[in-house]
């Protein structure tokens, strides 16, 4: 499976949801290959994939630009990522991302039927995220809320 | 006021969606036009043995949620009323899901992300067929 064909389905979901979710325009960078692990910004959406294929998006970022996407979402501020809606609010802009994403690769190629796992949120301080045995593809991406990250590690399940 | 019936009363409606975020928007968008929010389930199972007893104009249903999936709860409302309103929304809206949807007698589906005058638009245009 060639992941840097998919990447431009994640990069282009990204832009659309920020721009139809939050009213934020986003500007991509280039597709790297970032290896088996990333260190987090502070604030790390997991949405699992299986089904054709199998592996995880990330949507990564910083505290601050996390409360800034809330605060754009549902209209109120908060303090600390360790609020309830803030978590959430990170997970459901995952889970939209994701899901336009795996909707354009199921329409490119039938039969994949790519399915969602529930998002996982993670907040926290110089966090080491590791795929084992997994090659991630990721795009650095500039937003006005802040800088955030995606990244895609994948390779063909078995249904 | 889009959300008020001929007779002045409010258009009611029942939202499901396992994201709070979700339901929230749903709210912030139909509220404001007059649409009265009178139940809301986080599942499909949830949202089943709710409908039993609010019966709404319209229900909002997400497809994926845990327990039972927003595609079973719906059949399972068509059964019981086969003329029960139901717009699906999801973030997950290939060929697959929208060939399920509208077999199960969906009436409408809107993906997500979507604009709070995009929400209302389809909710009337479904309860206005």
């Amino acid at each position: 499976m060639d992941l840097n064909r998919h990447m431009p389905i994640f990069i282009k979901a990204t832009v659309n949801v920020f721009k139809e979710m939050l009213d934020l325009s986003v500007s991509s960078g280039q597709v790297e290959n970032e290896g088996e692990g990333f260190i987090s910004q502070g604030f790390t959406v997991m949405v699992g994939f299986c089904g054709g294929w199998r592996g995880w998006f990330f949507l990564d970022m910083s505290q601050a630009t996390a409360l800034k996407l809330t605060e754009i979402l549902i209209g109120e501020q908060y303090a600390t990522v360790a609020e309830e809606e803030v978590l959430l609010s990170g997970a459901e802009i995952g889970n939209i991302i994701s899901g336009n994403a795996i909707t354009g690769v199921n329409n490119s190629q039938p039969g994949l039927n790519i399915r969602l796992t529930p998002p996982s949120v993670f907040a926290g301080e110089e966090m080491s995220l590791y795929n084992v045995r997994l090659n991630a593809h990721s795009v650095i991406m500039q937003t006005e809320a802040g800088v955030i990250k995606i990244n895609v590690v994948a390779e063909e399940g078995k249904g | 006021m889009k959300g008020l019936k001929a007779d002045g009363s409010p258009y009611q409606v029942m939202s499901v969606d396992d994201s709070p975020i979700t339901r929230k928007m749903i709210k912030k968008a139909l509220e404001p036009e007059g649409f009265a929010i009178i139940g809301e389930a986080g599942n499909g199972k949830e949202a089943v043995e709710l409908y039993a007893k609010i019966k709404p104009d319209i229900i909002t249903m997400d497809v994926t949620m845990p327990i039972m999936d927003g595609l079973d709860a719906a059949l399972a409302i068509k059964k019981i009323n086969p003329a029960q309103k139901i717009i699906m929304l999801s973030a997950m809206s290939d060929n697959d899901i929208l060939a399920d949807a509208h077999a199960r007698g969906i009436d409408d589906f809107c993906s997500k992300p979507f604009k709070p005058e995009e929400i209302v638009s389809r909710v009337l245009e479904v309860l206005q067929r």
